[in-house]
């Protein structure tokens, strides 16, 4: 995979549970070449994330079932076996208590204010995703 | 007693000796008279009698000398431990010839119960002393936690079971981590700064801000700050300690307020990610060949969202302002490039009233130490502002320039309407829009609040000098990346720098 290239084949998990921009997202990240995948329930997004399938996870915070911290939480584990692969991409429009905020630089590989970025940024940022 | 029987007897035989010379001594003297001086009997008694006055005074000397011997040493032994008879010199014991043994003895004795005395009386002034210590511990009005070098609780005060539900027999002897579930809004947490000190300080001190904590079910959170004293060679394993200040209260009310505005902050943004995903959408989409104004319109749009969402983001670190949550992430920055890039992103505004913005950078400027983010803000609202006043005059003036005090000083200069005297006292608080052009021009009337709280955090100032009719000049000051203090720089470069849209860890451009 060439970093700083935009990676066709790449494979996005996209948690989001906002219908509509979901529907966004896979439009825009589907034309530039990644394979996209929706979930919009927290604990269904769990188990899609624990196969190790994507190279890619955007994850919301606010979620039904699982919210998106403790999904970050229990990815990023440390002693889970094998270690997860996939970067995990916060995306939320929420603003973060301390603590939560402190787990997130820690453990995710990014993060993404959505009303900040339009379809296409978020795709230009991932592409910068090594 | 061995040493007296010793002494005694030597005694006795001195005084045996003694007696055997006087003895041989008045029989020799009388013989002699007798024999070889043809006296009288009266004569020779009187003579005898004078030797033996005169040898039993010497006996007498020799023998009382030697009696008190001993006792001359051991009370010379006593001046000397006496409290009130300082500077006697100690005794040389060794002088002492009769009861040599006995005396060096004694004073053994006499040091030992001395020393026994005086630790007695000492003992007694640090039970009094660790009493009152023990009082002041436990009954202190704040949680009190001391720690041993393994982290184990090693003292807990009253407060501090009260404060976290428990029994202070109970902390004792548990790990400390156990105990006190605590999150730190900020690295470095209590455990890491332990951790650190315990390598390399001998003594440390540090506090923490808004720390929280749950102590069970039913209880509410807990927010406090906390302190901590660390000192590796502390006796009797006490070496680290912890006291805790309540601002439950206090904190959760902050709290709340930003955290209504943070929810109110999503539910806005939400249709907001919308709007622009759609618009971009709309953008690609639509077929504006032909017509222009469509085209128009959709960058009108576009643009109107992005500012929403600018103002949005506004209202949430007016919040932050207000309950002293601004966090500002200073990285080093050449100002004129910083400067330059948020003046572009205006110039476009300007030319559609047909405004032009005349720049002036004096060089070698040296470099600032910046949020850029922030201080962005801080210019696009500044440079609206003087826009949205300019009147009918076309220009604004935007220079910079090294202050005599050694400060990167921005200032942007209108020739517009200007400020009246009577409200420029008022213009810096927040909601004051100025009355006049109320109707005409639009604002929040949080720009200047926002502009002038972001420029003192980084430790600048930022002045207005107005004339109402003649314009107004804004300006503010900036500190050289070197001025900066080596926390302000140390928070800059650990902290991940934040990007407009957000960051990507380790990538040299959305740094983190």
């Amino acid at each position: 995979m060439q970093p700083d290239q935009p990676a066709p084949g790449r494979k996005v998990l996209c948690i989001e549970d906002e219908h509509f921009i979901g529907e966004l997202y896979d439009r825009a990240l589907s034309k530039a070449g990644y394979v996209v995948t929706i979930e919009p329930d927290g604990a269904k997004a769990l188990e899609k994330a624990e196969t190790n399938d994507y190279d890619i996870i955007l994850l919301d915070l606010m979620l039904p079932n699982l919210t998106g911290i403790e999904i970050l939480r229990t990815l990023r584990d440390p002693a889970r076996v094998p270690p997860l692969k996939s970067k995990i991409i916060i995306i939320t429009n929420l603003e973060q208590r301390d603590d939560v905020r402190m787990d997130i630089e820690k453990q995710a590989d990014g993060y993404v204010v959505k009303a900040e970025l339009t379809p296409h940024e978020l795709v230009e940022f991932l592409n910068n995703i090594k | 007693m061995d040493d007296l029987q010793k002494y005694r007897s030597r005694l006795r035989q001195l005084i045996f000796w003694l007696l055997i010379v006087e003895n041989i001594v008045l029989i020799a003297s009388w013989w002699a008279l007798d024999q070889y001086l043809n006296l009288s009997k009266g004569i020779v008694i009187g003579i005898s009698l004078v030797v033996a006055v005169v040898t039993s005074l010497l006996i007498m000397m020799i023998a009382s000398g030697a009696a008190t011997q001993p006792l001359k040493a051991i009370w010379q032994l006593i001046l000397h431990l006496s409290p009130s008879e300082h500077g006697i010199p100690k005794p040389q014991i060794k002088d002492v010839k009769f009861g040599l043994e006995l005396a060096s003895n004694m004073a053994n004795q006499i040091y030992q119960f001395a020393e026994v005395t005086s630790k007695i009386a000492t003992d007694s002034e640090h039970q009094v002393h660790d009493l009152s210590l023990n009082f002041i511990a436990q009954n202190m009005p704040l949680p009190l936690i001391v720690l041993d070098p393994s982290e184990t609780i090693n003292f807990a005060n009253e407060a501090a079971a009260q404060y976290l539900g428990l029994k202070s027999a109970d902390m004792k002897g548990k790990n400390v981590y156990m105990v006190l579930d605590m999150s730190f809004p900020a690295e470095p947490t209590f455990d890491t700064w332990l951790k650190e000190v315990k390598t390399k300080n001998a003594t440390a001190t540090n506090s923490w801000e808004r720390v929280r904590m749950s102590v069970g079910d039913g209880h509410p959170e807990r927010l406090f700050d906390l302190a901590a004293y660390y000192n590796r060679e502390n006796p009797e394993g006490n070496e680290t300690m912890l006291v805790l200040f309540d601002h439950t209260k206090q904190y959760s009310q902050d709290e709340q307020a930003v955290s209504f505005i943070a929810l109110s902050v999503h539910e806005l943004r939400t249709p907001l990610t919308l709007l622009r995903g759609y618009i971009e959408a709309f953008e690609e989409e639509l077929d504006t060949s032909g017509k222009p104004e469509l085209a128009d319109f959709m960058e009108k749009m576009r643009s109107q969202a992005e500012q929403l969402v600018a103002f949005v983001n506004n209202i949430l670190n007016v919040a932050r302002i207000d309950n002293n949550q601004l966090e500002l992430h200073l990285e080093e920055a050449v100002w004129p490039d910083t400067l330059k890039k948020a003046i572009d992103g205006l110039s476009l505004r300007a030319k559609v009233r047909g405004i032009s913005l005349h720049c002036r950078f004096a060089k070698d400027l040296p470099k600032v130490g910046v949020d850029r983010i922030s201080i962005t803000e801080v210019i696009n609202n500044l440079i609206d502002n003087a826009i949205k006043y300019s009147g009918k005059s076309t220009v604004i003036d935007i220079e910079t320039k090294l202050t005599n005090d050694g400060l990167v000083e921005t200032t942007i200069k209108d020739y517009g309407v200007g400020i009246p005297n009577s409200v420029m006292n008022k213009l810096f608080t927040k909601f004051y829009r100025d009355h006049r052009n109320r109707a005409q021009i639009g604002g929040t009337g949080l720009g200047l609040y926002l502009s002038k709280a972001i420029v003192s955090a980084h430790g600048g100032n930022l002045w207005v000098r107005s004339k109402e009719g003649e314009g107004s000049t804004f300006g503010f000051t900036l500190i050289p990346f070197d001025q900066l203090t080596d926390n302000a720089k140390k928070a800059g470069a650990e902290d991940l720098v934040r990007d407009a849209h957000g960051w990507i860890k380790n990538h040299s451009l959305y740094r983190r």
